[in-house]
Parts: structure tokens; C-alpha cells; sequence
């Protein structure tokens, strides 16, 4: 379990980027959920953090695919894998995630470990 | 300029080659247009948030749009990484940022760099370092204005003292609300002529009687050729049996309410140098935007500014607007008329100013003045 940041620091429709490699992205939704995917989007190499977050999807900032927090999921192009999820926990007011254990889907020219 | 010896009753124009040498436009570009305040846009021409237009100010594309919070930004039209146009369109309507078409990099509507490929392998770029290059903006009735200097002149003194001087006083001009009416149409002129013919033409009156014949029958006094520009605060008169300023005499539409009694039934004429003109009259305002292209070519976007009730009620305005069309029609073709012969042998040392003209040598001074200008 990694501790992300004070809860308080992450107000809701924020982001958090997390400089774990490969890095993890850590959203607080306008309705007050908290969830943690790959930051870096699996088309190319963008940060989903500087995305946009509307509801449960978050919009990558370079050619719009959309994902949604709670699968990974893309739900529309140029995107086609989707991003690993991370469990979120809240515990004494500070937010931590649990990194996934499966492989990450990064997109080409990405590895993990470069960073 | 070699000096001429002129009957006491003319003075020199500037020299043919003024209007025609690609090096004194050059010139007039970086010491004029982009050293001054520059009226762009009007600002419900952006009417929320990632609306923009695009502009030309001197040899600059210039990105104007609205940002989240309303406020009006403009920015060089220039990709910070290799130089890409951010926008070809004059207008148009991004939903969250400015993205060049390139190589993705991603501008919020402040100019800062928000994303880019491979972004976050780069943490020594500063996001505000690498956004778009803003430049000043200033919102005065209701219109945009930038400039591009470095350190912009005072806009209290090189914008509206201008339009004050003229009118007299600073309360004239804001009797007429120009900040809340509302366009009731604008028209997008292309000349082919020279900026200077344009402003030339727009400050004398000498042409009115031969080339205006519906504009003098609305304002008879302009028969006698003395501009109204030449006299501080002076309106011209309608005519006895005009009922508005339309095409035909007929009655215009509602008379914008601070209009006062003086202002009535009366015409003003205000330069604001270097690129706007505007005429008051006591039911709207017409506002002329120059944007000047090359030596011989100049856009003139004109628009007509009603109250916005007149406007929101389907008010035919046909009446109003066609007379003044009509007046920068014929004004313009006059000025497309000279262009060509600014290069003739004919026109080499200039021509001259007639009396009821002299007020011009004053912006004939101010051009080489600025021309020969340091940086400034
Ligand atoms: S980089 Fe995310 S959609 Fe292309
Ligand atoms: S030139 Fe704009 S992103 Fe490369
Ligand atoms: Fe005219």
C-alpha cells in the first residue's frame, strides 16, 4: 500500500499523479469517489492526470479517448486497451492505493522502468 | 521627402511610393500596428468560454478567445514546439483547450501547456515558459483590443483620449452605451488599397458631394467638402425634412436613450489611429475595423451597432445599414481607384491637399514620425 497524499489535498474533480513507475493517476470524482488507474494513457504517451474528469471517465488530454475509472475501460477511440485499476483506501485521512498486480497496458515506446 | 515648392493653397500628400513599397509597409507593421493598440474583435464575437477569432496585427496571427473565468486573452497564433499555425479559421469554438494540430501539444484557454506527448519525461519544461505568448488585451466598448509591444503605450491616452479629443469631451462618446448595444449586422470589406488611402479618405469630406449623393442628401452641409473631423465636437446636421439616418430619409429606429438633446439629429466622425473609425448617430454606431494585409490590400470589417432590443425584436434595420454600406461601397472604390496610380510617374512626388484638406498633413506627419521611430 503506497500513500498517495492527505485527503484534504485532493479535493473533489482534482487529480493526483503518483510517481511510481510506471506512474498512477488518482482521481476524486465531483461525487466524491476516489479511484486510481495507469496514468499514462495506453494510445500514446499522455498523462491522464492533465485529462479531463467528467463523472466516472476521465478524457485524455491529447486525443480524447475516454476511460472509465471504475474498469479501465476505454469507451471510445483512438484508445483500445484499457488502464489497469489500483484499490484506492482511505485511512486516517489520507488516501493510499494498492498497486495492481497485473501487467500494465502502456502504449508503444513506453516501458516500465524507464522512467 | 524632397521638398516641392507648392502654391500657398496646397500642401504635399505623402510621396506615391508611400502607398506601394513593400519595405515602408514593413515598416508601418512593426512601428504601427504592432507597437499600438489594435481593435480585433468585438467582444460578443466570443461569446463563452473557447470561442476565438482569429486576427491579423501587423505580420502576427493573433489568437483571441475567452477563457474559463470570461475574461478575453489573446496569444500569438504560434506552436511553441516547431511553429505550427494553432488555428487557420477566422473564428470558431474549441471546448476545453487550444491543441496543435502537429504534434498534439495542448494549450488550456489561459495559453499554458497542459499536455504534450511525452510530457511528463520532461519535467523541466515549465508549462507557463512553453504556452502559448500572450499579448496585452484590453476590453473598451465592448470592443477587443491588443497590442503587441512589449511594454504597451497608455491605452487612457492613445485609445480613448483619442476618441475624446475629437468629440470634445470624454462623456460625448458614452452617451451613445457602445459597450451594450448590440450588432445588428457587420459587413466584411476586401479593398485593394493602401491603409492610408483608407484614413485619407475616412478624414476629409471634399469627395462627399461628387461620390456620396445619398449621405449628403441625409447631411447637407457635407456639400460644402469641410470634413466634420476638421472641427472639435462638431456633428453634422440632418437635413430639414430627414427623419433618421437611412438610406432614404425615412425614420430610423429607437434613438439610444443617453443620446441627448444636443447629440440629436446630428452626425459625429471619430479616427481612432490607426486602424478604427466610428460615426455616431442617434440610433446606432458604426464601427470600422482595419486590418491591413499588405501595401495594396487592407479587410475592413464594419459593424452596425443598434440597441440590443432593436435588434432581439427582428427590427427591419435594411434602411440604416444601406446607407452607410453604401457610403464605404463608394469610398472604397474611390481608394481602389488611386492604388494603381500611386506607382504612376504621375504620383511620384504625391499630390496635394486642398484647404478643407490640410488636417490630413497632421496623420501624413504622424505616419513618418512613427516610421521613423526608434522601436517604439
Ligand atoms: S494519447 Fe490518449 S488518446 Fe492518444
Ligand atoms: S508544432 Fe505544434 S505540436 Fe509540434
Ligand atoms: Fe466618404
Amino acid at each position: 500500500m503506497i500513500p498517495v497524499c492527505p485527503l484534504a489535498n485532493l479535493p473533489r474533480g482534482e487529480a493526483h499523479r503518483l510517481d511510481v513507475d510506471p506512474p498512477i493517476a488518482v482521481f476524486h470524482t465531483e461525487d466524491g469517489e476516489i479511484y486510481a488507474v495507469d496514468d499514462t494513457c495506453t494510445h500514446q504517451d499522455a498523462s491522464l492526470s492533465d485529462g479531463w474528469l467528467e463523472g466516472c471517465e476521465i478524457e485524455c488530454p491529447l486525443h480524447a479517448s475516454s476511460f472509465d475509472l471504475r474498469t479501465g475501460r476505454p469507451s471510445s477511440p483512438p484508445a483500445k486497451l484499457p488502464l489497469r485499476t489500483h484499490r484506492v483506501v482511505v485511512s486516517d485521512d489520507t488516501v493510499y492505493v494498492v498497486p495492481s498486480e497485473e501487467p500494465p497496458n502502456l502504449p508503444p515506446g513506453v516501458r516500465a522502468g524507464t522512467v | 521627402m524632397t521638398a516641392r515648392s507648392l502654391p500657398p493653397s496646397v500642401i504635399a500628400t505623402l510621396p506615391g511610393g508611400h502607398y506601394t513599397d513593400e519595405n515602408i509597409f514593413a515598416l508601418e507593421q512593426t512601428r504601427i500596428f504592432e507597437s499600438m493598440w489594435f481593435c480585433v474583435a468585438r467582444a460578443s464575437d466570443l461569446g463563452k468560454p473557447g470561442a476565438f477569432r482569429t486576427v491579423q496585427v501587423g505580420r502576427e496571427s493573433v489568437l483571441v478567445t475567452r477563457a474559463r473565468d470570461d475574461s478575453i486573452r489573446a496569444f500569438l497564433n504560434v506552436c511553441r514546439h516547431r511553429g505550427a499555425r494553432i488555428r487557420t479559421e477566422e473564428s470558431g469554438e474549441v471546448k476545453r483547450a487550444f491543441q496543435c494540430p502537429y504534434h498534439a501539444w495542448t494549450y488550456d484557454l489561459e495559453g499554458k501547456l497542459i499536455a504534450a506527448p511525452n510530457l511528463t519525461k520532461m519535467p523541466d519544461l515549465d508549462r507557463v515558459e512553453y504556452g502559448l505568448v500572450n499579448v496585452a488585451v484590453r476590453e473598451w466598448m465592448g470592443y477587443v483590443w491588443v497590442c503587441l509591444a512589449d511594454e504597451p503605450p497608455s491605452f487612457e491616452v492613445d485609445v480613448i483620449g483619442e476618441a475624446t479629443v475629437r468629440l470634445g469631451d470624454e462623456r460625448a462618446i458614452e452617451s451613445y452605451d457602445i459597450a451594450n448595444l448590440a450588432v445588428g449586422r457587420r459587413i466584411v470589406y476586401d479593398v485593394r488599397a493602401n491603409w492610408k488611402l483608407i484614413v485619407e479618405n475616412f478624414m476629409e469630406c471634399y469627395h462627399c458631394a461628387t461620390i456620396h449623393p445619398e449621405l449628403t442628401e441625409v447631411l447637407p452641409e457635407f456639400a460644402d467638402g469641410y470634413a466634420a473631423q476638421s472641427f472639435v465636437g462638431h456633428g453634422a446636421e440632418f437635413g430639414e425634412e430627414i427623419r433618421g439616418f437611412t438610406v432614404d430619409g425615412s425614420a430610423g429606429v429607437d434613438r439610444i436613450p443617453g443620446v441627448g438633446e444636443e447629440q440629436d439629429r446630428r452626425y459625429y466622425a471619430i479616427t481612432i489611429k490607426p486602424q478604427v473609425f466610428v460615426n455616431l448617430v442617434p440610433d446606432h454606431v458604426i464601427w470600422h475595423r482595419m486590418f491591413p494585409l499588405a501595401a495594396d490590400r487592407t479587410i475592413v470589417e464594419c459593424d452596425w451597432l443598434f440597441l440590443k432590443d432593436v435588434v432581439d425584436a427582428g427590427t427591419d434595420l435594411g434602411p440604416s445599414v444601406e446607407l452607410f454600406h453604401r457610403v464605404n461601397e463608394q469610398d472604397f472604390a474611390a481608394c481602389e481607384r488611386c492604388q494603381p496610380a500611386m506607382s504612376s510617374r504621375a504620383y511620384a512626388q504625391g499630390g496635394v491637399l486642398v484647404p478643407s484638406e490640410h488636417h490630413i498633413g497632421a496623420f501624413h506627419d504622424w505616419v513618418i514620425n512613427r516610421l521613423g521611430a526608434g522601436s517604439g
